[in-house]
């Protein structure tokens, strides 16, 4: 079942699938955010007309470099999706997210423009508040399984949840920013409802701006299927710890406003290091 | 042939010094350029042969009857003689009052006590040894070589009546000589001759342009340095005195007698001065003073590499005690806060010099863990944070002589100025935060024994990992970004470079790249042998990757990604002239050029800037807990050793 072969038709069905969950999962998102705000809302599928639009607009740019960044942040971001579905390490997974995370803030920096930097550095920040909580994550689960690979997470019966229910929360709460949500939707939000420039998407247009969009789209179903892997089977359990998941963050970001960033980063690294350090001293002292 | 054992200690050991005075006495610009060429080139030589070689050992012969203990004996009284004279010139009664703990120690042990010295073998070669040994003679030569542009540009504008790079040269050449011979020692007591041996060279290339804040900042290397000198002093004597050898061999050999944890302790302060770890960051941040080369090679294939060295060779002596565990946690607090210290740097060189306490701090965390992944993680991270910290400096050098300023704000939009310089300085800050390059499969492999480890201690040194990887991958992305940071395209500019930078940058770079693809073979023949002596293999490696039984790193497939997300893009994007546009200045565009229409429609320029942190995290406010948190680390550490 790892052939070659298999891991190729794997990896197509991966890159082919998983945009069509994350753009319909960005559509569900607009729509039950337009119904909490006592608006109608866009059609579902909006996302993709959006981004169909997009990639038929003029191609303008300010530089090349700048484009570069755009490519390689949507081609990390799969990759670390192929790295969850062939079950390679999870580490590795955590660093080309981050190599992703840095592809983004590097396209923002090859401007010279000022909006585009402070997304940059808005960005950078982000990082710093949510990287240390996933590597954890990743070292919590090795406490808990002996593994760092994905494929022997899936091999455990006892869902993950049980025994890391708060690295479980600390890792809802990193999806907030992940998801670019309020409150923690500093470089910019994905619904543009507390900014009139867009941060670190300021300076991107047309179809550079399409492709960010589906990077985004990948790297939600990444987030949700990290989620999912606390409670791995029946696999449906993982689906609906996901979809709980996501539907929280909707309400959050409906009902908070963007902190600045040192409230962020002291809220994130107080809350979620102490919630997962006290998991792992937990499993320590117990096991 | 294959040489014989003596040459490959000697020519590494000795031909040095013998490069370093013809330095001296030559005086012309080409004479010394073939000298280096050559003792550069031959040095390369005799270091890969000392890895064809393979693990050996070697005792000298006595020359024309005398003993070669005697002589060293000679010479460590002259080196302590001349600190105490140049102690005295600076006025450094810290200086002072740690020569005379080395001086009056060592004269009575050695005088009055008589203690057995000699130790056979005296030089002790192991594939740890092998690794130092390519490190120093490859990574140094290229900078020696480096120097030979860098010097004559240097000194232009400083108007010297009369050249001092032969001093220069001197230095800079005898220092390798001092490296190899602490890694290949093992006696102690030899060991120590070079350690003192590098003090000397360090003190007197930071000194080297006689400023007042060189003479300052040499004076606090001298005094930090002279007290790691203290403590290996110390060590010896309490060895020797417990009836012990001071052999090398002897004190990490399995089965022996229980380990003396005290000397150990005392050895591994020296090791942590050296290695320039909290409280002792600050001779190696006064350091750049120094012209570029003397950074580059304090900071990536010796002087602090020693420190790491020291550590990492003592490593199987003190498994198993508190004093590992205290260490570990030593390492882990400054890989942490020497991180957090480089966020508010705008100064290249600190940001390189707190990068550089940083990474050695990971690596005596992975040392004071000592299990034998973390062993072969240390190793690995040795490897490649000597090349790309090495060839950070280099282009860090270059941008400053062109630049004439060392702000990193000024190096804004430099991809655009000095294509060449910043093409390979990105590559090198990325080699130290992303896969696919060797330091992330030392990282990775760091934080897998980490997680492995499964002790109390080790909860914390998590901690202190993960969150020092984060800050690690934020200031660096900081400063990638301002290179970066450039406006519209523009006419392609031809930089200027001189061939002795373009060498080593070259090479450097080429090494980097091929040696993270090779990071398997690389493992396979360097790193699990430089372990495996006291550690049971755990690292299964492969050519396209590495194996543990609990996590993969599969080189080939990362590097294929980066390939495929960066270098494609890289070639394949390309933005014609009828598309490009001027950025967003809310529609306040002045036609031309990066300028807007701002108050009372006054053109302004658009200009941005970095963030610095300053107001949380400047050093100001730091420093003091900073550096009482490791003095209280350092007094742990010994104090646990005493019970």
């Amino acid at each position: 079942m790892t052939g070659p072969v298999f891991l190729f038709v794997l990896a197509v069905l991966t890159v082919v699938l998983a945009p069509l969950v994350g753009g319909l999962l960005f559509g569900l998102d607009r729509k039950l955010t337009a119904r909490l705000q006592g608006r109608v809302g866009p059609p579902l599928v909006q996302p993709f007309y959006d981004v169909l639009k997009l990639w038929h607009k003029e191609k303008i740019a300010v530089n090349r470099l700048h484009l570069v960044w755009a490519w390689a942040y949507l081609v990390l971001v799969i990759a670390s999706l192929l790295l969850l579905v062939w079950q390679q390490d999870l580490l590795l997974l955590v660093f080309t997210l981050g190599f992703a995370a840095i592809a983004l803030v590097m396209g923002s920096f090859s401007v010279r423009s000022p909006y585009s930097h402070f997304g940059g550095q808005r960005e950078l920040m982000q990082l710093l508040a949510y990287e240390p909580v996933l590597l954890l994550t990743a070292v919590a689960v090795y406490f808990r399984t002996g593994t760092f690979l994905v494929s022997g997470i899936l091999q455990q019966d006892r869902p993950l949840l049980f025994s890391l229910p708060l690295v479980f929360a600390a890792l809802v709460i990193i999806l907030t920013i992940k998801m670019r949500k309020s409150p923690f939707d500093l470089a910019a939000c994905e619904h543009a409802h507390q900014e009139l420039v867009r941060g670190i998407y300021t300076e991107y247009s047309g179809p550079y701006l399409a492709l960010i969009q589906v990077a985004h789209w990948y790297e939600l179903v990444l987030v949700l299927a990290l989620i999912g892997l606390f409670w791995a089977h029946p696999w449906w359990a993982g689906v609906l710890l996901a979809v709980a998941a996501f539907f929280a963050e909707l309400v959050v970001d409906n009902s908070t406003a963007r902190v600045t960033w040192p409230v962020m980063l002291r809220l994130v690294w107080a809350s979620c290091l102490t919630l997962v350090l006290a998991n792992l001293a937990a499993l320590y002292l117990i096991v | 042939m294959a040489p014989g054992l003596g040459w490959l200690v000697g020519v590494p050991v000795l031909w040095p010094v013998l490069i370093a005075l013809l330095c001296l006495l030559l005086r012309p610009y080409v004479a010394r350029a073939a000298v280096v060429l050559v003792g550069g080139g031959v040095l390369i030589a005799f270091s890969l042969l000392v890895y064809l070689q393979g693990p050996f050992t070697f005792t000298p012969p006595a020359v024309a009857g005398m003993e070669w203990h005697v002589l060293l004996t000679v010479l460590d009284f002259a080196l302590l003689l001349w600190f105490l004279h140049a102690a005295l010139v600076q006025r450094s009664l810290l200086a002072i009052v740690f020569t005379l703990a080395q001086l009056v120690p060592l004269a009575y042990w050695e005088f009055a006590l008589h203690p057995q010295v000699t130790v056979e073998p005296a030089f002790v070669v192991d594939y740890l040894s092998i690794v130092m040994v390519l490190v120093i003679g490859i990574i140094g030569s290229l900078i020696w070589f480096y120097a030979l542009s860098y010097m004559p540009r240097h000194e232009e504008h400083l108007h010297l009546a009369q050249s001092r790079q032969p001093r220069f040269f001197f230095y800079l050449v005898l220092l390798l000589a001092g490296m190899n011979g602490i890694v290949m020692s093992n006696n102690l007591l030899w060991l120590y001759f070079f350690w003192e041996v590098t003090t000397l060279c360090c003190y007197q290339l930071i000194l080297h342009d006689l400023t007042a804040e060189a003479r300052q900042n040499a004076t606090r290397a001298l005094w930090m340095n002279l007290l790691g000198g203290t403590a290996f002093v110390a060590a010896m004597i309490y060895l020797s005195s417990a009836g012990r050898s001071l052999a090398v061999a002897d004190l990490v050999a399995k089965g022996g007698a229980l380990p003396l944890v005290l000397p150990l302790a005392l050895l591994c302060l020296a090791g942590l001065t050296k290695a320039a770890q909290v409280p002792f960051q600050g001779w190696l941040l006064g350091a750049m003073v120094a012209p570029t080369p003397v950074s580059a090679l304090l900071h990536s294939s010796t002087m602090v590499k020693a420190g790491v060295y020291l550590i990492l060779r003592l490593a199987p002596a003190y498994q198993g005690t508190v004093l590992s565990n205290v260490l570990a946690l030593t390492g882990g607090f400054a890989f942490l806060v020497t991180a957090i210290l480089a966020l508010s740097q705008n100064h290249s060189k600190r940001v390189l010099a707190y990068s550089t306490v940083s990474n050695l701090g990971l690596i005596i965390l992975c040392a004071g863990l000592n299990t034998p992944l973390a062993m072969a993680a240390a190793v690995l991270l040795l490897i490649f944070h000597a090349i790309s910290k090495g060839l950070l400096f280099l282009c860090a050098g270059a941008a400053e002589q062109e630049l004439g300023t060392r702000e990193i704000e000024a190096m804004a939009g430099l991809a655009a100025r000095m294509p060449f310089t910043a093409t390979i300085a990105f590559i090198g800050m990325l080699s130290m935060l992303v896969p696919p390059f060797g330091m992330l499969a030392g990282k990775w492999a760091a934080m897998e024994a980490v997680a492995a480890a499964g002790s109390g201690w080790s909860l914390a040194a998590i901690g202190l990992l993960v969150a020092g990887s984060a800050v690690t991958v934020v200031f660096w992305a900081k400063w990638m970004g301002r290179l970066l940071s450039q406006g519209l395209p523009r006419e392609k500019v031809a930089e200027r470079v001189p061939f002795f930078f373009a060498l080593p940058l070259a090479v450097l770079v080429v090494f980097i790249l091929a040696l993270s693809a090779l990071v398997g073979p690389v493992s396979a023949g360097l790193v699990l042998p430089g372990v495996s002596a006291a550690y049971a293999p755990v690292l299964g490696v492969t050519a396209a990757a590495l194996i543990l039984p609990d996590g993969f790193f599969p080189v080939w497939v990362l590097g294929l990604i980066a390939l495929v997300g960066v270098i494609l893009p890289l070639a394949a994007v390309r933005v014609r002239p009828a598309e490009a546009r001027p950025v967003y200045a809310c529609g306040e565009h002045v036609a031309e050029g990066e300028r807007f229409l701002s108050l009372a429609d006054s053109e302004a320029r658009l200009e941005m800037g970095g963030f610095y942190w300053a107001e949380f995290l400047s050093e100001g406010k730091l420093n003091f807990w900073v550096n009482l948190l490791g003095v209280a680390l350092i007094l742990a550490l010994l104090g646990v050793s005493l019970a």
